[in-house]
């Protein structure tokens, strides 16, 4: 598990219609560990990491230009087997969308696209996965009831277990957390911090607290820039751009 | 009293007045069926064909006009549903939903909307002229069809619409093809509005007599072919009502009674049946 070689993205823009919402980015993700796509709001962070699952493309009127190399290869060809691709990523956006269906079908939904199962293959992936997020001895007992009565912080953790269930090798995360209440956030959190051993985590935030707990790495974007990519503890401790400098002592609003 | 408060009082009151008004009508449309029909109000009369002479006060019921609206008004349902749902699934899934195509779509379909039934009975009279075609059950259903389509297609697309944006990225991103994201996520989470819109149409499909004077004709017997025509109870309204006869008269509106009653019996079982269908549903 784990993305065998480095995400390296070339020349990565992307507009919206005429705005530029991404300029000319690139930049070399390691595998494993946590980069943190740090920036203020509206900086084009999110559209950044829709890019390496290429959901940005159910947007309209969006193109996106550059090369993105994930395992060697660059997804952003039209020949890339999107299905395939989005195997290899788990995605947690911002809100926890739980999809209509029971807890126990969520987590078994997106692998049971995959492969064909057995009930009781299935049975034990969903333990497996809701093991790993922490959620198995609160559901335990209600796997047949609708998903969309657990609490938000359950929700999220149950997409978190969806994601997993498809065993990918990179996850990304939209502002995970910034739904959800403190306690759920910690327990997110967490889940990354061990998940990092094993896959190669790319995290959106714009939260400088929650970049210094949890980051590996930092890439800082500002209005569509890249402005200087680091391993975390050069990023905060010597800084380079002026830009960082500023944000990091809270000059740039976040 | 400050104006705000006095303010908030009159759109109290005008929004009480309104409901009543709604109430009102509901009621009065029921109870004046009824009391003007509940002579002829019968099981027999629910049971047996017209004998001769019916029209003009002799035996009989209104078996085949009841089976006939049932007959027409499913066939045209399932037929406009096969159309709308490909529609609607391919402006709102495999199309963007805010693309020109699908906008251009749901302006036509508005249009369709417009467009008087008679127009659609014209319409259908005029093809099954051209190719020879008898007014039959097949004939005035599938002018029928044309008839409930946009409304069971709009109103199936702004259930479509109104799915969250998220819930697509969500399962696009775990690796769904457009097809499997349709009917494993769409569908279920939609499930409570496509039903609304389908018993919407049937509804205005089983009442809506202009499109099918002309193409299904009418009969007394009870419906066996989809190439004979069909009675059906709008019309057995109208034939009973239009006669200069007390007794028959009333027979219609005993027929309008029957009519409101099948409609209210669908909507209430729909209804029903809802809960257990949108169980899952995510709000």
């Amino acid at each position: 598990m784990g993305a065998k070689e480095p995400i390296k993205i070339q020349n990565l823009s992307v507009s919206y219609g005429n705005q530029k919402v991404l300029k000319e980015i690139n930049l070399e993700i390691p595998e494993k560990g946590i980069t943190v796509i740090l920036g203020p709001s509206g900086c084009g962070k999110s559209t950044l990491l829709k890019c390496f699952n290429r959901i940005i493309e159910l947007e309209e009127n969006v193109k996106v230009d550059g090369k993105l190399f994930v395992d060697g290869e660059d997804i952003l060809h039209p020949k890339t087997d999107l299905i395939v691709l989005r195997k290899k990523m788990g995605l947690l956006l911002q809100k926890p969308q739980v999809l209509p269906m029971s807890i126990y079908e969520n987590v078994a939904f997106g692998a049971k696209i995959h492969k064909k199962m057995k009930k009781s293959e299935i049975d034990a992936l969903v333990e497996r996965e809701l093991k790993k997020v922490n959620l198995w001895d609160e559901v335990k007992d209600r796997l047949k009831s609708p998903a969309d009565k657990l609490s938000i912080g359950q929700q999220q953790r149950l997409c978190l277990a969806r994601g997993l269930a498809v065993e990918p090798e990179i996850i990304l995360g939209d502002e995970p957390t910034s739904a959800l209440d403190p306690l759920s956030a910690e327990v997110i959190e967490k889940q990354f911090l061990k998940l990092k051993e094993n896959y190669t985590i790319i995290l959106v935030t714009h939260m400088l607290r929650q970049a210094k707990r949890l980051a590996d790495y930092v890439a800082f974007i500002y209005l569509g820039e890249l402005v200087e990519f680091n391993s975390a503890p050069q990023f905060f401790e010597n800084p380079k751009d002026e830009r960082t400098k500023k944000y990091l002592s809270g000059l740039i609003a976040g | 009293m400050p104006f705000k408060k006095f303010e908030e009082k009159i759109f109290k009151g005008i929004m009480y007045i309104s409901f009543s008004l709604l109430a009102l009508s509901l009621f009065s449309i029921i109870v004046v069926v009824f009391v003007k029909g509940l002579g002829s109000l019968s099981f027999k009369m629910l049971f047996s064909v017209p004998k001769g002479g019916y029209y003009l006060g002799k035996e009989g019921g209104i078996l085949n006009a009841i089976l006939g609206s049932i007959a027409i008004g499913t066939i045209a349902t399932a037929l406009s549903f096969l159309y709308a749902f490909c529609i609607v699934f391919y402006i709102n899934v495999y199309r963007f939903s805010k693309s020109k195509f699908s906008r251009i779509v749901r302006f036509f379909l508005d249009i369709l909307w417009g467009i008087p039934s008679i127009v659609y009975g014209a319409f259908g009279f005029g093809i099954m002229l051209l190719f020879k075609i008898p007014a039959s059950l097949l004939a005035g259903a599938l002018t029928l069809s044309f008839v409930i389509l946009p409304i069971m297609a709009r109103t199936m697309d702004e259930t479509l619409r109104m799915i969250p944006f998220e819930m697509k990225q969500a399962a696009y991103s775990l690796g769904a093809t457009r097809f499997e994201i349709s009917y494993k996520v769409i569908i279920k989470q939609a499930f409570p509005g496509l039903l609304t819109a389908v018993l919407l149409a049937f509804g205005r499909g089983i009442g809506d007599a202009a499109s099918i004077i002309m193409t299904a004709s009418y009969t007394d017997s009870i419906p066996t072919s989809l190439l004979r025509p069909v009675a059906t109870l709008p019309l057995c309204v109208f034939f009973q009502l239009s006669t200069p006869f007390k007794e028959v008269q009333e027979r219609g509106y005993a027929a309008a009674f029957v009519l409101t009653m099948l409609m209210l019996l669908v909507s209430l079982l729909a209804r029903l049946s809802f809960r257990s269908f949108s169980k899952y549903v995510v709000k």
